[in-house]
């Protein structure tokens, strides 16, 4: 079984990594690392901060369009120009199908965080050694540790591009629904405290009925914000440990919902 | 023993919200024997690519059930005695020839020894040998579908299904094919395909079935075939009849 993952996942990597566009989330990302080169010297005292927000920000950037662009184009091809019925010729099952386009998918983003990553270090050291004053409470563990979740956060939507290929029949409609997935997760653990809070000083702002909507959508959408270490990164403070593995096991435990539920709805499929 | 029966299947789909549905496949039942070689013809829009679908376990029968040695095909087990061509095979663009028949390899969990000599065994057969590093978007049409069947028949199967071998291919290329199915019919291997060239089923086929609008309305026993191949009859003659009937008489001629 194994082996078969790893063949589709070894072909789905090749196929991603070969794809002209993502040379141009490449240039993207070098063109926001030389900015960050270029502008650095305005940003006076808050200039270390502003280094490392923005390099992990060009990292999350280049990572979203890789997932919103590519991956989802490799995942609905197969689909759209009928390959699936080439790879479904050969034994593999429907859940292994799922499983292997997954770490395809994983392997191709690993190998565009880490070239834009090794940028991202060039671009922090050479900044930090022009002007090491302003890089006081910079770590790099801490700045590796918030890639690291930059990362997760890209492999929890990978899994959501998966789930929603398997439901859906155009890559139109799974784009649309894994950025409103993405948008609703990174948003909504602001706006429902924002509720909660505002519930409990009796300053009602909205119904009821629509926090409880709101309540129910947060335990259903994966909550992108918890992967966001920017900040931590930024004013190098700690972390705990017991936080990061908590991050680890949740954003883990949803992938492996989705793809358990997406090898499922597979099962079901046809391909005409 | 039969090692193909497609027992009374019947295929339906839905082309849209408030459409009617579409009926591909109505009350289809056929037996291919093992180590024949049988071609299903019809017309466009026949159904015979959704047969091949079924027997493929890609699309599931509204009624009626496909068994391989008899076992449904719905437990997926059959696969790996398996071998497809689809029509027009559209192939990983940015692999080359060599990286496609390695995942072929791999997923049918060929060792590198067999794995080396089928590949080159194959693609000379085929005539791409030159193109093993080539990446597959610079192929024509041909060599795309002489991959597909270097793809299909890399783990040796027993059972190979063919969908309009012969489209896309010039004289060559043609013959090419039917040397290779000749050639699998000696070694003992079942082969199904569908073809719109009644020239080549004629001369390649044990049985012969004519499908239109779902329905086998016809069928040809290796007798039939052979008045054929002696040239005493033609499958042209007895197709555009059967088909031509077929319109107008659905379902009353077998």
């Amino acid at each position: 079984m194994m082996q078969r993952v790893w063949a589709l996942a070894l072909v789905t990597c090749k196929e991603g990594i070969r794809d002209r566009s993502l040379y141009g989330i490449f240039l993207f990302a070098l063109f926001v690392l030389g900015l960050n080169i270029a502008v650095a010297g305005f940003f006076m005292r808050d200039l270390g901060k502003v280094t490392v927000d923005m390099n992990l920000a060009a990292l999350s950037f280049a990572g979203l369009l890789l997932v919103f662009f590519i991956c989802i184009n490799l995942m609905a091809k197969d689909i759209d120009k009928k390959t699936i019925h080439l790879v479904l010729s050969k034994p593999f099952s429907r859940a292994e199908y799922i499983w292997g386009k997954y770490f395809g998918l994983l392997l191709v983003v690993l190998f565009a965080q880490v070239i834009v990553l090794l940028f991202s270090c060039g671009t922090v050291a050479y900044v930090h050694g022009m002007y090491p004053n302003y890089f006081a409470g910079f770590h790099w563990p801490v700045f590796f540790i918030a890639a690291f979740f930059i990362y997760l956060q890209q492999a929890l939507l990978c899994a959501i591009v998966v789930f929603f290929s398997s439901i859906t029949s155009t890559s139109f409609i799974t784009l649309i629904f894994s950025i409103a997935s993405y948008i609703v997760g990174v948003s909504l653990e602001e706006v429902v405290f924002y509720l909660r809070t505002q519930a409990a000083s009796q300053d009602v702002v909205a119904s009821l009925q629509l926090q409880r909507t709101l309540e129910t959508v947060s335990w259903l959408v994966p909550n992108f914000a918890a992967f966001d270490f920017k900040i931590e990164a930024a004013h190098g403070l700690a972390l705990e440990w017991s936080r990061l593995a908590m991050t680890c096991g949740y954003g883990i435990s949803y992938i492996i919902v989705l793809l358990v539920l997406a090898s499922i709805i597979f099962k079901r499929r046809e391909f005409n | 023993m039969s090692q193909i029966i497609l027992n009374s299947l019947c295929k339906s789909y839905s082309p849209g919200l408030f459409k009617k549905r579409i009926q591909a496949v109505d009350g289809l039942s056929l037996k291919v024997s093992s180590g024949s070689v049988y071609g299903l013809v019809g017309p466009n829009g026949a159904g015979k690519s959704t047969t091949i679908r079924m027997l493929l376990n890609l699309i599931r029968p509204d009624r009626g059930e496909v068994t391989i040695n008899d076992q449904s095909v719905a437990s997926g087990d059959f696969l790996h005695d398996v071998g497809y061509l689809p029509e027009n095979p559209y192939l990983y663009d940015h692999l080359t020839l060599r990286e496609l028949l390695q995942f072929a390899g791999r997923a049918c969990g060929m060792s590198s020894s067999p794995f080396s000599s089928r590949t080159q065994e194959l693609t000379s057969q085929t005539g791409i040998a030159h193109a093993l590093s080539r990446k597959l978007r610079t192929f024509s049409k041909g060599m795309r579908q002489r991959a597909g069947l270097c793809f299909a028949l890399l783990h040796d199967p027993g059972l190979v299904v063919l969908d309009e071998p012969m489209s896309g291919l010039d004289p060559l290329g043609r013959k090419m094919v039917c040397d290779l199915i000749l050639d699998l019919k000696q070694q003992g291997k079942t082969i199904f395909f569908c073809s719109h060239i009644l020239s080549d089923t004629e001369r390649l086929c044990d049985q012969i079935a004519i499908l239109h609008q779902g329905r086998l309305i016809r069928e040809f026993s290796i007798e039939d075939i052979k008045s054929f191949r002696a040239g005493e009859r033609c499958l042209e003659d007895e197709f555009v009849a059967a088909v031509g009937l077929g319109s107008g008489q659905r379902g009353s001629i077998k």
